[in-house]
């Protein structure tokens, strides 16, 4: 039986993976991940067709397990993936004299490690065949620039960034590889340092263009999936709102 | 440009009868642009210094309203007056994508600025002048507007004999940039297209000396092969609708994968 052909989201239980999972579930079947069950559900019932769609509970700190876990979601049901989006990100902010081996190798596991164990699952013939086609990072701005406490987290995206634009190269023509750089959006990610209205204004006015709606997000991936953009490979998409030309601030 | 253009995607990127000024319109990426942007349901204002390849685009886009502009992009100074003058007569304009462009071979010795001045002129003087006329109340859109530079990936590799030619797309990104800050409180976004080589006839002019090694050599330079206008068009489409509503100062690099490798 041919297996069908499906997109998996990992972090899709919010912010711009709920949305990214939402407007492709327009036009795809989707394998949804996520750590948390129940707002794993809420998403799937926020998309189209949601019965059509998997979901993948898996804490993806444990890189080391991806593949005994990602297997039987597969096999059981006769999927193969056809394109992949890594949403599934962690941010700890973390003075550099504070911060602590163990929560920089999870966020370098789950930010970097996991994208590429997916990959390299992805790409196996065994694994996957060759059903995979279409790859979209979802790394951030701080892969670009530097932040007081993000140093693991500049560290992590930097890496996901630098092996996007390897894996691009090493598996042209039949994969396409890029990233999107979003700025702050407003998402549980950044909700914290949004209600503190301080750091709302500041950044507001850092962000030519506003603070971001998670859907700005998942239009890019949509773009860059899609056959119109049958020609990019190997790119960070810069989606920010203009804060990174804006140096000023 | 005889692909079909697919109009399933038409929602979220339709610019529901916008007005968008396209420059280089007669040809190569210009040319794909105009099409494909009438698709998607906008009204175009053709330029070119190249009357018959005008008339020649004016019937292959679908749709109706568009109007045409006989003008060399060279003539930077009178830019922004027949911008006025678009405005006045047809109705604001929503967006304007600068695809005009001439190419520049040339070792740095004979670089004189007799030949290098209307390069400059055309690829990037012309674009600040189309962003000055833009930028006027009475020329935009009162809801805002978006600008696409076609740039290229010259813009940030090198190549022997290519030094004008980096140097005039080069300065889009920095113009891109500066513009994006200053006219976002004009809700107006700056982008810039950077693709890598596209088959269009000015690809095909200056590959014209090339042996099949020297064309060989710069199609695996693209891991995905040279690309299509029509793939940068549809950059050109997704920066100009409200899908990149949160896009401004950014260079999407449009280049099977030339500038990764």
């Amino acid at each position: 039986m041919d297996p069908s052909k499906v997109t998996l989201i990992t972090g899709a239980s919010s912010g711009a993976g709920r949305r990214i999972a939402v407007h492709l579930s327009r036009s795809r079947r989707l394998i949804l991940h996520g750590r948390d069950s129940a707002r794993l559900s809420e998403t799937r019932d926020l998309c189209e067709r949601p019965t059509e769609h998997c979901m993948w509970d898996f804490d993806l700190r444990d890189s080391g397990g991806i593949e005994g876990a990602l297997e039987p979601v597969l096999r059981g049901n006769q999927l193969a993936i056809e394109s992949f989006v890594h949403s599934a990100g962690m941010l700890k902010i973390q003075a550099l004299r504070l911060v602590d081996r163990g929560s920089a190798h999870e966020i370098i596991d789950v930010n970097f490690m996991a994208a590429l164990e997916i990959m390299r699952l992805l790409v196996r013939q065994k694994f996957n065949g060759k059903h995979l086609r279409g790859v979209v990072f979802i790394s951030s701005t701080a892969s670009r620039f530097g932040a007081r406490g993000f140093s693991v987290y500049c560290a992590s995206k930097g890496a996901l960034d630098a092996f996007m634009r390897a894996a691009a190269v090493e598996l042209a023509p039949q994969v396409r590889v890029n990233s999107v750089l979003p700025g702050a959006t407003r998402s549980a990610m950044t909700a914290a340092m949004l209600s503190d209205s301080e750091l709302r204004d500041r950044m507001e006015s850092d962000y030519p263009l506003g603070i971001g709606d998670p859907d700005d997000v998942a239009w890019a991936v949509e773009y860059l999936l899609s056959d119109k953009a049958r020609w990019i490979t190997g790119q960070e998409f810069v989606v920010d709102g203009g804060r990174t030309v804006n140096m000023t601030a | 440009m005889s692909e079909p253009i697919l109009k399933e995607f038409a929602n979220p990127l339709s610019l529901g009868s916008r007005r968008i000024l396209v420059t280089g319109a007669a040809s190569g990426i210009g040319r794909a642009t105009c099409r494909l942007l009438s698709c998607l349901d906008a009204r175009i204002v053709a330029v070119d210094v190249d009357e018959p390849g005008l008339e020649a685009v004016m019937r292959e886009m679908s749709g109706e309203g568009h109007a045409r502009l006989g003008a060399d992009l060279a003539d930077v100074e009178r830019i922004p007056a027949w911008m006025s003058e678009l405005a006045g007569t047809g109705g604001p304009l929503y967006g304007v994508v600068h695809a005009a462009g001439l190419s520049c071979v040339q070792p740095v010795r004979l670089l004189t600025p007799a030949l290098y001045r209307r390069v400059l002129s055309v690829n990037t003087e012309a674009a600040l002048a189309l962003a000055r006329g833009f930028q006027k109340k009475t020329v935009g859109d009162p809801r805002g507007g978006s600008i696409v530079f076609i740039s290229s990936v010259m813009a940030s590799a090198g190549a022997p004999g290519a030094a004008v030619y980096s140097l005039s797309k080069a300065a889009l990104h920095g113009l891109a940039r500066s513009l994006a800050l200053e006219l976002a409180p004009a809700a107006i976004r700056v982008n810039c297209v950077a693709p890598g080589f596209v088959r269009t006839p000015m690809f095909d002019r200056m590959a014209s000396p090339w042996d099949a090694q020297q064309r060989d050599r710069v199609e695996e330079d693209h891991p995905l092969g040279l690309g299509a206008p029509l793939d940068v068009a549809h950059s050109v489409a997704f920066l100009l609708a409200d899908t990149a509503r949160w896009i401004t100062g950014t260079v999407l690099t449009v280049d099977g994968g030339y500038t990764a490798h």
